[in-house]
């Protein structure tokens, strides 16, 4: 026991990584050594436009994975971001038909297309309020009440399609957003939104007192409320901004197929949960990062499409998400709990 | 429940509180099927299958409920012990694959049977040993076999097709629907009477067993109960495994129900489950739960969610149970504050 007292005093000395740094690091070197064993395995793996896909074709999920994590590090869940994605895609495009249609499915609202958005967008913000309410005010754990507001969400979007899909009499502008590609490149808008995202999030989350306030939430609640800080005004900003996030992927991919379907976005929720496992955000709160959470998702993107480049059966996915984060888990309790020791 | 009894003793208007507590399931299950009585169908006219209350409509509904009635008392237990399972949709997918396929290949009706609760068995104590022996958190554990389990099952079933069922040489046995469509007694199928049965041995357990007593006090205080001498790693562990063989048999009558083997056919079980659980006022963080109450609700949602089927399109369903959801837990939460008032 002595060892102790004799290890303690050196520690802040020491100008040591700190334990998010290390597993963020752990992460992404997993991720990067996955992308080299698929680059033996699979032919045509290892090229640039590969690396390019694996970021743009899982764009949405990412920006998902950036108010999920948020969420995860203050201690709470979000499983509603799936359900908000169809939600306020088929909003956008019911706000923004015109209002002269052939059936019941081709005929909307007729609203200006900037107002359509802006309307579906406080459509999500509603759920993430709805959120808030019921977590924040009734102290209802926040799995069951986001699980509950996610099948609010879809069942609102299902009924608006009758559960099918809204795409005819839409005007010109609206497929712009979705469709937009910037720099004269490959690259869409939406990548680059959520690249922004990225930045913005890494900034918060390390250099604003917002952030750190979210890890306090998450380590210490009590802590946290007895010294001064409104947690229930916080936790309803995260649920908030996690919505909006949510909001807008949905309107962006509405956008970009040109279509309200009432199945956008399922399981969308269990993979931004995953990736944010994967990278490292603990379940319990106060621990994690956005970083970490960016190569847990290029972890799971690299295992789903070198599998598919294996042509192994698609079912296989499901089999490899649960593997990858029971690893991912027990490597990172492991590493750390060596690490602390 | 000595707490309630003795909150009784303190004032008087506790008693109304836990009267309140003890029985509004049953009011609401009342309500509901009043509710859906009054409703004119003709009016409606999709299915044209008459008044809520006559025979057919009741046989039709308890039959279709049997996996949820099923699975609802084990589940409760796990949630008085302050646990959760979220696989037992999966489980249920992969169990009726895993009892189609045996059937489909020639094993009778009874080796089929058990083997299938065996495999139920094992899934519950991969879920149980996720969550005991690794410390991993229960919603995760059990998120991971959700996927591996789900995973499992669409790989058993061969590319292409959507289900273990009749084709390609192989015939199902003409067995194979009596479990969950046959009626034994009352017009009822053994997949229901079963159910009860399952229901009636855990509010056994839950008044006079061991596991009963453990599981609630694992779930009331976990550290408590740990140094008053009860093994809560092995109470949890039995629970998990005991889930696991409820889904199982869940799994059996629906695919019975359905003849065939089809490995998405439990998702959602999970939501239902939960909803039908705290409907029944079980306490979200343990330690408080009936298993009786848990059966009225599912026997509620099941009312709910075919009455609502006569009545509206089949696309009102994700809302309604998403909004039964939230009414559900946030009545729990008003009631059991009532509760704790006096």
């Amino acid at each position: 026991m002595s060892s102790v007292t004799d290890t303690l005093p050196t520690r802040p000395t020491r100008s040591k990584m700190s334990d998010e740094g290390f597993i963020s690091s752990l992460v992404a070197a997993v991720a990067i050594s996955l992308f080299l064993i698929a680059s033996l395995l699979v032919p045509n793996f290892f090229q640039w436009q590969n690396v390019v896909n694996l970021v743009t074709n899982n764009w949405a999920v990412i920006a998902l994975g950036v108010g999920v994590s948020f969420l995860l590090v203050s201690g709470n869940f979000d499983l509603s971001v799936g359900g908000i994605v169809a939600l306020s895609g088929v909003l956008s495009v019911w706000f923004a038909q015109s209002t002269e249609g052939a059936n019941a499915l081709s005929t909307g609202l007729g609203l200006p297309y900037g107002l359509a958005i802006a309307c579906a967008l406080l459509g999500a913000l509603a759920i993430g309020a709805l959120n808030a309410l019921f977590v924040v005010r009734f102290g209802i754990p926040s799995i069951i009440v986001t699980l509950g507001t996610m099948m609010v969400a879809r069942g609102i979007a299902q009924v608006i399609t009758h559960g099918s899909q809204r795409n005819t009499n839409l005007p010109e502008a609206f497929g712009y957003l979705g469709n937009l590609s910037v720099f004269g490149t490959s690259i869409k808008f939406p990548v680059v939104l959520m690249g922004l995202l990225l930045v913005v999030a890494i900034f918060v989350e390390r250099k604003m007192v917002f952030g750190r306030i979210t890890y306090w939430i998450g380590a210490n609640p009590e802590a946290a409320t007895l010294s001064g800080i409104d947690r229930a005004r916080h936790i309803t900003k995260l649920y908030l901004f996690s919505a909006g996030i949510a909001g807008v992927v949905g309107i962006l991919l509405a956008s970009e197929y040109k279509s309200g379907f009432s199945n956008r976005g399922l399981l969308m929720e269990f993979d931004a949960l995953v990736i944010a496992l994967l990278g490292g955000v603990a379940i319990a709160g106060g621990f994690g990062s956005v970083i970490g959470m960016f190569f847990g998702a290029i972890i799971l993107a690299v295992v789903t499409s070198a599998a598919t480049g294996l042509v192994l059966s698609p079912d296989w996915q499901f089999i490899l998400k649960a593997v990858a984060v029971f690893l991912a888990i027990v490597t990172q309790t492991w590493a750390l709990a060596r690490r602390n020791k | 429940m000595s707490s309630q009894s003795k909150t009784a003793e303190l004032s008087v208007t506790s008693g109304a509180a836990n009267f309140l507590r003890n029985y509004y399931i049953y009011f609401v299950l009342v309500a509901v099927v009043a509710l859906l009585s009054l409703a004119n169908l003709d009016q409606f006219a999709l299915f044209e299958r008459g008044n809520f209350l006559n025979k057919r409509n009741i046989i039709n509904i308890l039959r279709v409920s049997a996996p949820i009635l099923v699975v609802a008392g084990a589940f409760t237990l796990l949630m008085v012990s302050g646990y959760i399972d979220l696989s037992i949709g999966s489980t249920m997918g992969l169990t009726a694959v895993i009892y189609a396929m045996l059937a489909i290949n020639g094993m009778p009706f009874v080796p089929a049977f058990l083997l299938t609760m065996l495999a139920g068995a094992v899934l519950g104590a991969i879920n149980g040993i996720l969550v005991v022996r690794l410390n991993i958190t229960p919603v995760i554990a059990t998120l991971i076999t959700l996927s591996l389990f789900k995973g499992i099952a669409l790989l058993l079933v061969q590319d292409g097709v959507s289900a273990i069922k009749s084709g390609g040489g192989l015939k199902m046995p003409a067995w194979f629907n009596d479990y969950g469509r046959d009626g034994v007694f009352l017009k009822l199928p053994a997949a229901f009477w079963v159910a009860v049965a399952v229901t009636l041995v855990l509010i056994v357990v839950q008044n006079r067993g061991k596991l009963g007593k453990y599981a609630a006090a694992t779930g009331g205080n976990p550290t408590a109960a740990k140094l008053s001498g009860i093994n809560t790693g092995r109470t949890v562990f039995l629970l998990y495994v005991i889930v696991g063989v409820a889904a199982a048999l869940a799994g059996i009558a629906r695919s019975s129900f359905m003849s065939l083997g089809d490995p998405l056919s439990g998702d959602g079980m999970e939501l239902t489950a939960i909803l039908v659980v705290l409907l029944g006022g079980t306490a979200f963080s343990g330690g408080e739960g009936r298993v009786l109450r848990s059966f009225v609700g599912a026997l509620i949602i099941m009312a709910l969610t075919v009455g609502m089927l006569t009545i509206v399109p089949a696309y009102y369903q994700t809302l309604v149970i998403g909004a039964a959801l939230l009414t559900a837990a946030a009545t729990n939460h008003l009631v059991s504050q009532k509760g704790k008032v006096s």
